[in-house]
């Protein structure tokens, strides 16, 4: 599809106007809120987690501002390991690909970071959701995320899930942890179930967490694990 | 139309057996008829003689219907019918049981898919074929006329028996649609 | 000296007097409707929605050929609302759609249609409003003609369809923008994976699962909107909407498919049906076992049962998710059989534009998956079926070309013959090619690539001819409804092409309609699918120039009290 700079205008102030809908055929605003985890962590090292990644979006087709939040909050010393929020617009590319750009901050218990965010989202052949994203931290510091994903269909309800994220930096920063070239990995396998349309799914799962190279060093010398299986249990959510 | 085994390999054949029917008038019209309920037999009766003829009854066709939509008759009347086709459409005028009907309609439904009728136009020439052994598909039994758009016709027909009959039109959809009538004898 | 007065003068004023007199003669019929909220009870479920008078669906609104009608609609809701009469031909500004034929009615007014009824037959009425129609607000009209009709009934029943979904359009709209296959339900498994490669072999069923995922769509999009209960006249499948017939009587059904997105194929099982009308206009009578109504259309038909039993009225959605039933009975209380459904069926690479027949040049040793693919579920015992002239309304190779559940008669739109052309065929003056495009993961939907928020309306000139070329390159069908003026399908009949208010286009294929420019004003254009029309679906058409205005008597506008 084509974009229309004169809608993305119209859109923007449509924005204003929250709530006002046009008595016919004008396109309303959309919006809506999904967790995609929402969830309890228990590690084969003791971990002792609530992990959540949601994100909330209004706007129309041809652009949509959205707001994600992504957390680790260690239960066992009641710490935000990460606590990052993001606000991005996203717009079309093409067919199946949007473009995002924004900022990010993070706020852990810990030191903060502030993020330019460039992006692409969306759906790649044979169904693989990608999420692709590219960062400039207030340090002069350049990382990157891949989240990719694919829900099979055991029953049309019975869904299992796997999901793939690669954390990777270009140079360390290491007052937050990170060092260059690939820092992480995390790798899941989630069961849910549609029980209330898809708006309330919930799930059980394993994930696999693993750090490498001057990241893992880093978290070692903090005497932290830098790899680990950990049980999920939680829900995905989608109003 | 639904084909039943028998008209799937009338059809296959390209015989046209089925519709050389139409060109045996006598086995037509003098035969006995079960009367759709396979309660009684009787005869849907005869072709009449001018000099019998007891009353005239005028008949109009319409797009689709009959004007009247009931006769009256008493047993053994020979009756003239003056047929009008005052409707765009062809339109048939037939004397016969239900069941003479329905196995009639789909005959018509192969003339029409064999292009012998069409809407408002009968092709003559395809109807006076000789489908083998001098039979045609000529509509000229006694006991029914069919007329294109403004043309009229006479049938004169001796009603021997009581029978359960109806005048139809069996022009594929019409006869469903409501062009029928009951023979209603006193 | 009165005798001098010139006879012409004297013919002049006689017109007038009676000109004035026929005028008045017609009939002027007031009719009252209230849009107030209402409960739906569907047997499953009990939501709030949107009804006319009290209920939902609303009345019939039994109109009269000749008459002038007069419609008070007074809005009791707190939204802006609106009624369109559906296929009627009426000025524009009575056509009741917001922002095209006028500013819809507020809450607390009372807005006076009137229009004289020009047409008969079976029609229907529904909010032109956000997605009210969907929430409820819809009702039937039927109009008696001033003429005899070409077909007898002794019974006649509006059966009016719809597919009522627990949640609201404006929810599920904007569900299906989140996650365009939320309501989807019937994707392909792991389990149909399994039994596919057990009956097709592993590698073609791995190169059609590839060849579906390299496209992103899926086979199994034949309704975007699942988890229905569909309605007929209101009622629920298990509270049986029931007909009284008397064994012998001709019972009229006039079929009016007023659901937000499903198409129905609808049966009676020990009858057939002589189709005598589509969308309100009569048809040459067609005998079928089986049709299938897409949204907003109307078919009437005749049955006749003679039996003194009860008879099914069965509509299975196209996608064999939920179905609509209804009894034909000689007395309340009796039942029928509920047939069970049939299996869904799958769209094929035919449905998605590939034309197998144009693939001469295409690598073959790529269709394999494909092509056995598409063989899966077909049953071979409905083989003789296929011996039948295909379906010219469905793409060559379509999943979605209906067979007739009994192997019979399934009506198709080549069997619909116009029984008294309404236009003098004639040559048309310009072809408007209309692609019906979307966007299926982001749940758009457009018309030549453009949503109607960016769209420039479509002129047409007054007086002319135009042929609309839709071209469907989506998955789904797409029935599309112009307002105002007829839509001649061309179904190589000529003369005797038959006369609609909507045209189903299937995917993969190109349909031809008419129209002769006869009605001025704007006017809208758009899929009737309630989500792709709000999606983007959709134009503006303004017709330029009009009849002379000297001729004109006096206009027809509605007052807002």
């Amino acid at each position: 599809m084509t974009f229309h700079p004169k809608r993305a205008i119209v859109i923007l102030a449509a924005a204003y106007s929250l709530g006002f809908s046009s008595p016919v055929i004008a396109e309303e605003l959309i919006y809506g809120f999904q967790a995609e985890e929402f969830e309890y962590r228990a590690g084969e090292n003791g971990e002792d987690l609530a992990v959540w990644e949601i994100d909330a979006f209004v706007g129309s087709d041809e652009l949509k501002l959205r707001f994600g939040s992504s957390a680790e909050y260690d239960l066992n010393s009641d710490k935000f390991e990460t606590l990052s929020s993001q606000l991005v617009l996203q717009t079309p590319i093409s067919d199946f690909w949007d473009a995002k750009a924004g900022i990010r901050a993070d706020t852990p218990d810990g030191k903060n970071r502030w993020y330019g965010v460039l992006g692409v989202a969306g759906l790649a052949p044979q169904w693989i959701e990608v999420d692709a994203d590219l960062y400039f931290s207030n340090k002069g510091d350049l990382s990157v995320t891949l989240d990719a994903e694919y829900e099979l269909l055991l029953t049309n309800y019975l869904i299992l899930t796997p999901s793939a994220q690669i954390e990777a930096a270009f140079s360390s920063d290491e007052d937050v942890g990170v060092g260059s070239g690939i820092n992480s990995t995390e790798l899941g396998l989630r069961l849910s179930y549609d029980v209330l349309d898809r708006a309330i799914s919930p799930y059980i799962g394993v994930v696999y967490e693993r750090e490498y190279g001057q990241t893992a060093n880093i978290s070692k010398s903090e005497g932290e694990e830098t790899s680990a299986w950990q049980f999920v249990i939680g829900t995905k959510l989608l109003f | 139309m639904k084909f039943k085994n028998t008209a799937i390999s009338t059809l296959s054949a390209i015989s046209f057996t089925a519709i050389s029917l139409l060109a045996t008038p006598v086995a037509f019209a003098s035969g006995s008829h079960d009367d759709g309920h396979g309660t009684k037999k009787s005869s849907i009766g005869v072709a009449g003689k001018l000099a019998d003829v007891d009353r005239v009854i005028e008949i109009k066709m319409y797009d689709n219907y009959y004007e009247p939509e009931k006769i009256q008759i008493k047993k053994g009347e020979t009756i003239r019918f003056k047929i009008t086709n005052a409707g765009e459409y062809v339109h048939e005028f037939n004397i016969g049981t239900s069941t003479m009907h329905m196995e009639h309609q789909e005959e018509m439904m192969m003339m029409m898919e064999h292009g012998v009728l069409e809407a408002d136009k009968i092709n003559h020439d395809m109807m006076k074929m000789d489908m083998g052994g001098g039979k045609t598909m000529d509509h000229n039994d006694p006991n029914s006329v069919l007329l294109e758009p403004a043309k009229s016709a006479e049938i004169i027909w001796n009603f021997t028996d009581a029978a359960k009959l109806e005048f139809a039109c069996n022009v594929p959809g019409h006869y469903d649609s409501g062009m029928m009538g009951d023979v209603v004898f006193d | 000296m009165q005798n001098l007065l010139p006879q012409a003068a004297k013919l002049a004023v006689i017109a007038a007097v009676m000109a004035a007199n026929s005028f008045s003669v017609a009939e002027a019929g007031t009719y009252n409707l209230t849009v107030d909220e209402v409960q739906i009870d569907t047997g499953n479920f009990i939501k709030t929605g949107i009804g006319y008078n009290g209920s939902s669906p609303g009345p019939v609104l039994k109109l009269t050929e000749g008459e002038n009608a007069v419609i008070n609609v007074t809005n009791n809701l707190d939204e802006v609302t609106s009624i369109h009469w559906h296929g009627l031909i009426l000025p524009y500004q009575m056509d009741g759609v917001p922002n095209i034929s006028y500013a819809g009615i507020k809450p607390g007014e009372t807005f006076t249609y009137k229009f004289p009824v020009v047409q008969s037959g079976t029609y229907w009425f529904h909010s032109h409003s956000g997605f009210q129609e969907p929430d409820g607000a819809y009702g039937a009209i039927t109009i008696t003609p001033k003429r005899r009709e070409p077909f007898r009934y002794d019974r006649d029943y509006v059966v009016q369809l719809t597919d009522k979904h627990p949640h609201s359009g404006a929810r599920i709209m904007r569900n299906l923008k989140m996650v365009p296959d939320y309501y989807n339900r019937k994707q392909q498994t792991l389990g149909d994976f399994f039994s596919d490669a057990k009956k097709n072999g592993m590698s073609a069923t791995v190169d059609d699962r590839m060849s579906w995922g390299a496209m992103r769509m899926m086979p199994t999009d034949v309704e975007d909107l699942q988890g229905f209960t569909p309605l007929i006249n209101g009622k629920g499948p298990d509270q049986n909407w029931t007909g009284v017939f008397t064994p012998g009587e001709r019972v009229r059904l006039r079929f009016i498919n007023s659901s937000s997105m499903t198409y129905f194929d609808m049966r009676i099982p020990g009858l057939k049906m002589t189709v005598v009308a589509a969308d309100g206009n009569n048809v040459r009578p067609v005998k079928v076992d089986e049709l299938r109504i897409g949204v907003a259309e109307t078919y009437d038909v005749i049955v006749q049962p003679k039996e003194d039993k009860a008879f099914t009225i069965f509509g299975e959605s196209m996608g064999r998710t939920a179905y609509a039933r209804g009894t034909l009975a000689p007395r309340l209380g009796m039942t029928a059989d509920v047939p069970e459904m049939r299996t869904s069926p799958l769209l094929t690479m035919a449905d998605m534009g590939m034309d197998h027949s144009n693939m001469s040049g295409m690598d073959h040793s790529n269709m394999k998956g494909m092509t056995s693919g598409d063989m899966k579920g077909m049953d071979h015992s409905k083989m003789p079926g296929m011996m039948k002239k295909a379906n010219p309304f469905y793409a060559k190779g379509s999943g979605l070309e209906p067979v007739a559940e009994n192997g019979g008669k399934f009506l198709s739109y080549s069997d619909l013959k116009a029984q008294k052309p309404l236009y003098k065929d004639r040559e048309a003056t310009r072809e408007i090619e209309l692609r019906l495009t979307g966007n299926m993961e982001r749940y758009i939907w457009s018309i030549n690539g453009v949503k109607y928020d960016d769209a420039d309306p479509i002129e047409l000139q007054y007086g002319e001819r135009v042929r609309f070329k839709f071209v469907n390159e989506t998955m789904m069908a797409h029935p599309m409804h112009l307002h105002g003026m007829w839509s001649i399908l061309d179904v190589g009949a000529g003369k005797w092409d038959p006369v609609k208010h909507t045209i189903s286009v299937a995917p993969g294929t190109t349909v031809y309609s008419e129209t002769e420019v006869d009605a001025e004003g704007q006017w809208a254009f758009h899929c009737h699918l309630s989500y792709h029309a709000s999606a983007g679906m959709f134009r503006k058409i303004v017709v330029v120039g009009g009849p002379d205005k000297t001729a004109e008597t006096t206009s027809h506008e509605g007052v807002t009290q």
